[in-house]
């Protein structure tokens, strides 16, 4: 894809989410990098998502020492694009609108999501555990970066709560 | 009861378990039945169900997931039985060993259910078809 | 006195279990042939009998506990009894009597019955579908077996074994008629579906689920369901043969021999079949095969 076409992809972005998102940015010829506030992140991905006509690859998530930090990843096959939406949820309110509500697409790595980092997914239909064993001790969130293997022992598994 | 003891190490049917594995294991106890290490001629044979079964062959480092499944199908082998730990992850947990899920290797999860089970470890990652019939062999000798 | 001879040592227990696991063994081994093995030595089927029983029974909760150990011994004793009426008759050691060619095609059946009970008794739901399963394999290949039953029974003018035997003696065997080789195919498939063996083995099928109807037998009561299946493997040749062969012992091994061949082969070139595909085949090509090779038979050919 030449330049003119990618910048065209930019600039109709801009135009389009002019008052929603902090910063949008094009590093490499097929990335873009959108920069949205917690309380907004859901209406521009919906917008994405829906009119724009992105598919939904996956989301990521990363312990910054400020809070947590969820990518969203689109993609535009047509135009040949990753579209990233990034916002940062701080840990002082470590809370985000649930997207799962209203598109299924996003509901198990939401479930995910909160069960690794303990990001809360507000209104979310469905939010028991996905790939962590259900005798898995409450309140201790794996991939945070001050969770150290020792802090689950043996003794903390709870097997009752598995249901076997 | 001399005559059934000797036809029991005639004839082992194994049941195989994965509890937590990364596959690779479970695909070479596959290759053992194939033409070129052929286990049938020992007698042994591959079951589905774990009545029927002599020898649990369980790979895998194991899982909080995996620990009462496992613990459930150990009570439901008719004894005597012999349990087969193969591959580096079921000896000790193999490179997985401090990780939050996995709650121990197969022999201590196995011990806090029947401290007198008789278990034979195959290490190796995974372990080559001739020294997994080479432990099945020995272990045949304990019973 | 007798009786009870005949029954357990000669035709009966003694003598059909220890050619049925020779039998078993000589499967095993001419199949892991044909797989370029080796196959087990040839006291596999002996050394596995003896295994069961040294291992503990375990007995399902919610099963219903002496039925549970009474099918398959029941299983076990009316194969025995099929077997000595029919080996009385073929060896000459004594006469049947008219209409014995039935009874022993019905008691034949009750090792399905007994295997049906089990699995509804076990408290399983994997075994409740392989039950679904084996009763209507049941009902399809009882109907091609019945009709070429009846054709030999109708050419040879009586239902009786002895009957049989003697007009193949006299008139040649049926074997060597255009009638004889289409009912005799017919009949390799249905003895195949009856011992459970591929491409017939729905009901317990390993690798589908867990074993099927024999999920929760373990220890002795699974020996005696073994040793069933493995005396059934001496008796439904032993069928075949007073039905197409006829008399005499040198032609009766060979006749042997080339039916478990024919049964190993078939074992070993075909996959598992659903359950619409085995009824479709035994309702409709087979009976088909089964009413030409009674028009034949009319028609003296």
């Amino acid at each position: 894809m030449s330049k003119r076409e990618n910048g065209k992809v930019m600039k109709d972005l801009k135009k389009k989410l002019k008052k929603k998102i902090i910063d949008i940015a094009q590093p490499r010829e097929k990335r873009i990098y959108i920069r949205v506030e917690p309380e907004k992140t859901p209406e521009v991905v919906e917008y994405l998502f829906s009119k724009y006509k992105c598919k939904f690859c996956t989301a990521s998530g990363i312990d910054m020492r400020e809070g947590i930090e969820i990518i969203y990843h689109l993609a535009r096959e047509d135009k040949n694009m990753v579209i990233n939406v990034k916002t940062l949820v701080p840990y002082s309110k470590l809370e985000i609108e649930s997207i799962g509500r209203r598109i299924k697409a996003f509901r198990w790595i939401e479930r995910e999501i909160n069960e690794m980092f303990g990001v809360i997914f507000k209104g979310h239909p469905d939010m028991r555990r996905l790939i962590l064993p259900d005798s898995f001790p409450k309140g201790k969130y794996p991939l945070r970066k001050d969770f150290k293997n020792s802090d689950v022992t043996d003794e903390d598994y709870d097997y009752e709560r598995s249901g076997i | 009861m001399n005559i059934l003891k000797k036809s029991f190490k005639k004839s082992i049917w194994v049941f195989h378990l994965s509890t937590a594995a990364c596959n690779n294991c479970d695909i070479e106890v596959l290759e053992l039945l194939t033409p070129r290490y052929d286990v049938e001629r020992f007698g042994i044979k591959l079951v589905g169900s774990p009545r029927h079964a002599d020898a649990l062959l369980v790979c895998g480092a194991v899982n909080a997931h995996a620990k009462p499944r496992f613990l459930e199908v150990y009570r439901q082998t008719p004894k005597p039985c012999l349990v087969v730990a193969f591959g580096s992850c079921g000896c000790s947990s193999g490179i997985f060993r401090d990780s939050y899920s996995i709650v121990g290797p197969v022999d201590k999860v196995l011990k806090e259910e029947d401290p007198d089970a008789k278990i034979v470890y195959i290490p190796g990652c995974p372990p080559k078809p001739e020294a997994m019939i080479e432990g099945i062999i020995k272990g045949l000798e304990v019973i | 006195m007798k009786l009870l001879f005949y029954y357990l040592v000669f035709p009966g227990f003694l003598f059909a279990s220890v050619i049925g696991l020779l039998t078993v063994w000589l499967d095993r081994k001419v199949s892991a042939r044909v797989q370029w093995r080796y196959g087990p030595p040839w006291y596999q089927g002996f050394a596995d009998i003896g295994k069961l029983l040294y291992k503990e029974v375990i007995i399902p909760e919610e099963a219903f506990g002496s039925g549970f150990i009474a099918a398959p011994l029941f299983g076990l004793a009316s194969v025995t009894l099929a077997i000595t009426i029919l080996c009385v008759s073929f060896f000459g050691i004594s006469e049947g009597f008219i209409g014995d060619i039935i009874v022993v095609w019905y008691l034949f059946a009750i090792p399905a019955i007994a295997l049906i009970y089990i699995g509804s008794t076990s408290g399983n739901p994997l075994s409740s579908v392989g039950v679904s399963r084996e009763i209507k394999l049941l009902l399809s290949y009882d109907l091609p077996m019945v009709i070429v039953i009846v054709i030999m029974a109708s050419k040879a003018g009586t239902f009786s074994i002895k009957g049989i035997m003697e007009w193949q003696m006299v008139n040649g065997s049926n074997i060597s008629n255009w009638y004889g080789i289409i009912a005799f195919v017919v009949a390799i498939f249905c003895v195949q579906a009856k011992l459970g063996r591929v491409p017939f083995d729905l009901a317990e099928a390993e690798t589908e689920l867990g074993s099927g109807i024999l999920l929760e037998l373990s220890g002795g009561v699974l020996a005696a369901y073994e040793l069933s299946k493995a005396m059934m493997l001496f008796g439904l040749p032993m069928f075949l043969i007073i039905l197409f062969w006829g008399k005499g012992i040198v032609g009766g091994v060979l006749m042997y021999l080339l039916i478990i061949v024919l049964l190993v082969l078939i074992k070993n070139t075909n996959p598992r079949v659903r359950i619409d595909h085995a009824m479709r085949f035994f309702w409709g090509w087979m009976s088909g095969a089964a009413v030409l090779a009674a028009i034949l038979a009319h028609l003296g050919v």
